[in-house]
């Protein structure tokens, strides 16, 4: 795997990641970007530049990730320094340090008193709106953070993570429907995510009670996943789990009483399409667990815990063709 | 006819120490200088307001419905469509419900509409005071020179732009005035700037004017009625034909690996 820096890190950071990134920390709080110089030379000589404040605030994370509280308080005194107290995204930040260092549900609590005072002064900000669902969140009151998202995109319809996180909400609670349908919002924002159609696909996948209908979405998700990513482990992986469910619905004589009845707006499923379909996400799994284990180039990229999993279903499955 | 006499002129070699380096310089020097005093004249973008920021969203929200439409099944795009016309048509997300149909206010009286307007005189200005002083300048020190000679043929086309400020007929083309040396920093000196102060810098007037050819760019400019936007996007949504991308999904991906 390639070294992850700061300036670009994962979008998932695994725990030994952020520790690796976290102690780049020392060198990096050693040097200042800020020259000390007097106000006209200061322009000519710092070495400030936009990647810097990137870096410092991946390091930020980083450091309060792995405990090293700190580095995250000279980062942000740094921070606040260089863009102000009154910066909406120093704000957000300093939320996060607060709610990182607090230590039991009352400190939180007090966290989150601060965000409704600054929010009674200005309802435009936004990040400070989305800190406020997390506490709401790790003080598990999931009702209040699902209101407080609705409110957030009563506001803001075009705010992708909101969607994801509210689908996510609802996801936890059993509302399928609407875990489904804040997922289609995220699509309509970024109508290319292989994830989020895999995501939704997943819920489609979930939806009880299940019916040949929501599978067949699931199905059609997991499809779209593959044809933009076909490489996409989850993709393939979705993709056998839901065929093997279609194919019996299918196959029995009663599928097809009910197909009519049902509020069903797409056309029907072919058996025999299914039933490639199965083979072919058997195939690609197979084939990934083979090159991931031995290690070709190109084929190292998937997480480790995926392919597990992938050969796991295979193996259950009976026919390894390893 | 005889061959054209290639002209020869003796320049003092001070020429070029006292005129045409002098005036390169100064107009890079302006160039940094005006793109340092823009940083400065620059008004913060101003905070929306929670209904502006709601309504403009809405709308882009509908664009959006409008554009991914087919990752949607037909029921939930249907459903979707439904909700956002009736809601455009009764001014659902509008910022300021109460002023639907109303014409819109005059945007000299509107305190925010005069600071963009304010905004722009003082890009406007950054660029005429310092302009007009060199050009004042070298007007009054160094017209009348010919300060250098091109290394390449010319037709007399180019006269009125490498020989402004000298009035002989017949020099050839290829020498350059003074004054004219000031125009051609002036118009080329943008990948200097570049090169000195990054590419997003405001030093250049050209670009300059090409930035203030639209100033509202947004969706949303000022003297645009929000209530007519969401109205004529209702309109496009309820005439839009939709089709389900993930309709055949399966039948696409068994002939893409089947290869």
């Amino acid at each position: 795997m390639a070294q992850a820096n700061l300036l670009t890190p994962p979008s998932t950071i695994s725990p030994s990641t952020a520790l690796a990134l976290s102690q780049k920390a020392p060198p990096i709080l050693s040097s200042t970007p800020i020259s000390s110089l007097p106000w006209p030379l200061s322009l000519l000589f710092s070495r400030e530049s936009p990647e810097t404040w990137t870096i410092h605030e991946n390091l930020f994370f980083a450091a309060l990730r792995t405990g090293d509280d700190k580095s995250a308080r000279q980062i942000l005194t740094r921070l606040t320094t260089r863009f102000g107290d009154t910066n909406e995204r120093i704000i957000a930040l300093r939320g996060i340090y607060e709610e990182a260092l607090a230590k039991n549900p009352g400190e939180l609590e007090k966290v989150f008193q601060s965000y409704e005072k600054i929010l009674k002064e200005d309802p435009t900000n936004f990040s400070i709106r989305k800190r406020r669902v997390a506490v709401l969140k790790s003080l598990g009151r999931t009702a209040d953070a699902v209101t407080a998202l609705t409110v957030l995109l009563e506001n803001s319809p075009t705010d992708a993570e909101a969607w994801a996180e509210l689908g996510d909400l609802y996801a936890q609670q059993g509302a399928w429907a609407q875990a489904v349908y804040c997922l289609e919002e995220v699509l309509l924002v970024t109508p290319n995510a292989w994830s989020a159609h895999a995501q939704i696909a997943t819920l489609h996948y979930l939806t009880v009670p299940s019916t040949l209908t929501t599978l067949s979405h699931s199905l059609r998700h997991f499809g779209r996943a593959i044809e933009l990513n076909d490489s996409y482990l989850r993709g393939f992986y979705g993709l056998k789990l839901v065929t093997k469910k279609i194919i019996p619905l299918l196959s029995s004589p009663e599928s097809k009483r009910n197909h009519n009845t049902d509020d069903d707006d797409s056309p029907p499923l072919k058996l025999e399409t299914v039933k490639k379909l199965e083979e072919l996400a058997t195939s690609k799994l197979a084939e990934i667990v083979r090159q991931y284990a031995s290690g070709k180039k190109g084929w190292t990229g998937y997480d480790e815990a995926e392919v597990i999993a992938a050969r796991e279903l295979l193996d259950r499955d009976g026919k390894v063709e390893r | 006819m005889a061959q054209p006499v290639v002209q020869t002129i003796h320049r003092d070699p001070a020429l070029f120490w006292w005129i045409l380096l002098p005036i390169t310089v100064v107009m890079v020097l302006t160039g940094i200088l005006r793109h340092y005093a823009m940083i400065l004249l620059q008004s913060a973008p101003k905070k929306q307001a929670l209904p502006q920021i709601r309504q403009q969203r809405s709308l882009v929200r509908g664009i959006n419905l409008r554009a991914n439409a087919n990752v949607l099944s037909p029921i939930s795009f249907q459903a979707r469509k439904a909700y956002m016309v009736s809601a455009y048509q009764e001014g659902k997300f509008l910022a300021d419900p109460e002023g639907r149909g109303k014409p819109r206010p005059n945007p000299m009286s509107d305190p925010a509409a005069m600071e963009g307007i304010m905004g722009m005189m003082k890009g406007n200005m950054a660029m005429m005071v310092p302009q007009t002083l060199i050009m004042g300048w070298i007007n009054a020190f160094f017209s009348g020179f010919v300060i250098m000679k091109l290394p390449f043929p010319l037709t007399p086309q180019f006269k009125s732009m490498l020989q402004s400020g000298v009035g002989t007929r017949d020099l050839d083309v290829r020498w350059v005035s003074s004054l004219s040396w000031y125009f051609l920093t002036l118009f080329g000196l943008q990948p200097v700037y570049n090169f000195i102060l990054g590419s997003n810098n405001s030093a250049n007037q050209v670009t300059q004017q090409m930035g203030q050819m639209n100033p509202g760019a947004g969706m949303m400019g000022p003297e645009q009625d929000p209530d007519k936007l969401f109205l004529n996007e209702a309109e496009n949504l309820e005439v839009m034909e939709h089709r389900w991308i993930l309709e055949g999904v399966e039948d696409r991906l068994l002939a893409k690996f089947a290869i």
